[in-house]
């Protein structure tokens, strides 16, 4: 993990222009909070998790699909950050930072259940192999849709699309997050694509509205 | 429709599934982390930070001066050996002792 901590130091470098680095130029106490935390004062890392928190436990239950591991792998995530932050250069974005840590830490839950659960499990459909989801966030019949076909989906192929439909990252940030090519992303999108419109084909196929 | 536009209206519709828990979630994670990174070290975590890497130290330690002991021991019972059991060898007749 140290070896993922020190690399999302350059992580800024590698997404000019992103979204993310915008967010963060536009947010001056983010820098200055980060100062204040290598500086020795932990309090000013309460301005980071919660401005960080939703989305980085949105992305962890995406992959990992339950409240509580989410949570939990939050959790984990910005104490590790915090435990690295000395190493953090000046001016960079938190914000990659700690959704990089977070997607490694929830790949590695995903990992870890299913080397535990192959065997009896292999049979059965990708949807089945996880924990039951839970579908809080879900409120209309099309969205219900979606997270099934999502989670219908091969497992590289459901992260991806998953970061990339329901969090809106870019191609290049998934890319960052997951550790894998911008192509490799690009060919799991296209599979996925090609699944989800002949899933979701009552829905939006036919009309070219 | 395409498969671009197809992918692009799902991408508008597949962002509400976005988790967003309760309304406490901030707050709650902003105190554990808090927690985890004020709380000062156990006496666990004490001893994995400083006793598991002297024990190792020490251990390395031990096994050092035992190699060395075993290896002084085995030289020191082969020259006892050798001068124990003195051998007479012959040579271009005239005859040579080891060991004496």
């Amino acid at each position: 993990m140290s070896v993922l901590l020190l690399e999302g130091s350059g992580l800024a470098a590698a997404l000019p222009g992103s979204e993310w680095e915008r967010l963060t130029q536009d947010d001056p106490f983010e820098g200055r909070a980060i100062e204040a935390v290598r500086r020795g004062d932990p309090a000013s890392y309460d301005y980071l998790v919660s401005k960080y928190s939703k989305r980085v436990v949105s992305i962890a239950w995406g992959i990992v699909r339950n409240a509580h591991d989410a949570e939990d792998l939050a959790q984990e995530a910005f104490v590790k950050a915090f435990q690295s932050i000395g190493r953090f250069k000046e001016g960079e974005p938190f914000g990659p930072w700690i959704y990089r840590i977070v997607t490694n830490l929830a790949l590695d839950v995903v990992k870890h259940r299913s080397r535990f659960r192959h065997e009896e499990l292999s049979e059965m459909e990708p949807a089945a192999r996880r924990d039951d989801a839970e579908l809080g966030a879900v409120t209309s019949e099309l969205a219900s849709r979606i997270d099934r076909a999502l989670e219908s989906l091969p497992e590289n192929q459901r992260v991806v699309a998953r970061l990339y439909l329901v969090e809106q990252f870019d191609h290049g940030e998934i890319a960052s997050m997951m550790n894998l090519s911008e192509g490799t992303v690009r060919s799991h999108l296209s599979l996925a694509r090609k699944k989800l419109k002949e899933q979701l084909a009552d829905l939006y196929g036919g009309s070219d509205d | 429709m395409t498969e671009e536009k197809f992918f692009e209206r799902l991408r508008d519709d597949a962002r509400s599934l976005r988790y967003e828990g309760d309304d406490f979630l901030a707050a709650r994670l902003a105190a554990r982390v808090r927690d985890r990174i004020t709380r000062p070290p156990t006496v666990a975590q004490f001893l994995a930070a400083w006793a598991r890497p002297l024990a190792a130290s020490l251990a390395a330690l031990v096994l050092s001066v035992t190699l060395s002991l075993t290896w002084t021991q085995r030289h020191q019972d082969s020259n006892e050996t050798i001068a124990s059991n003195p051998i007479d060898i012959a040579m271009a007749g005239e005859l040579y002792g080891v060991g004496d």
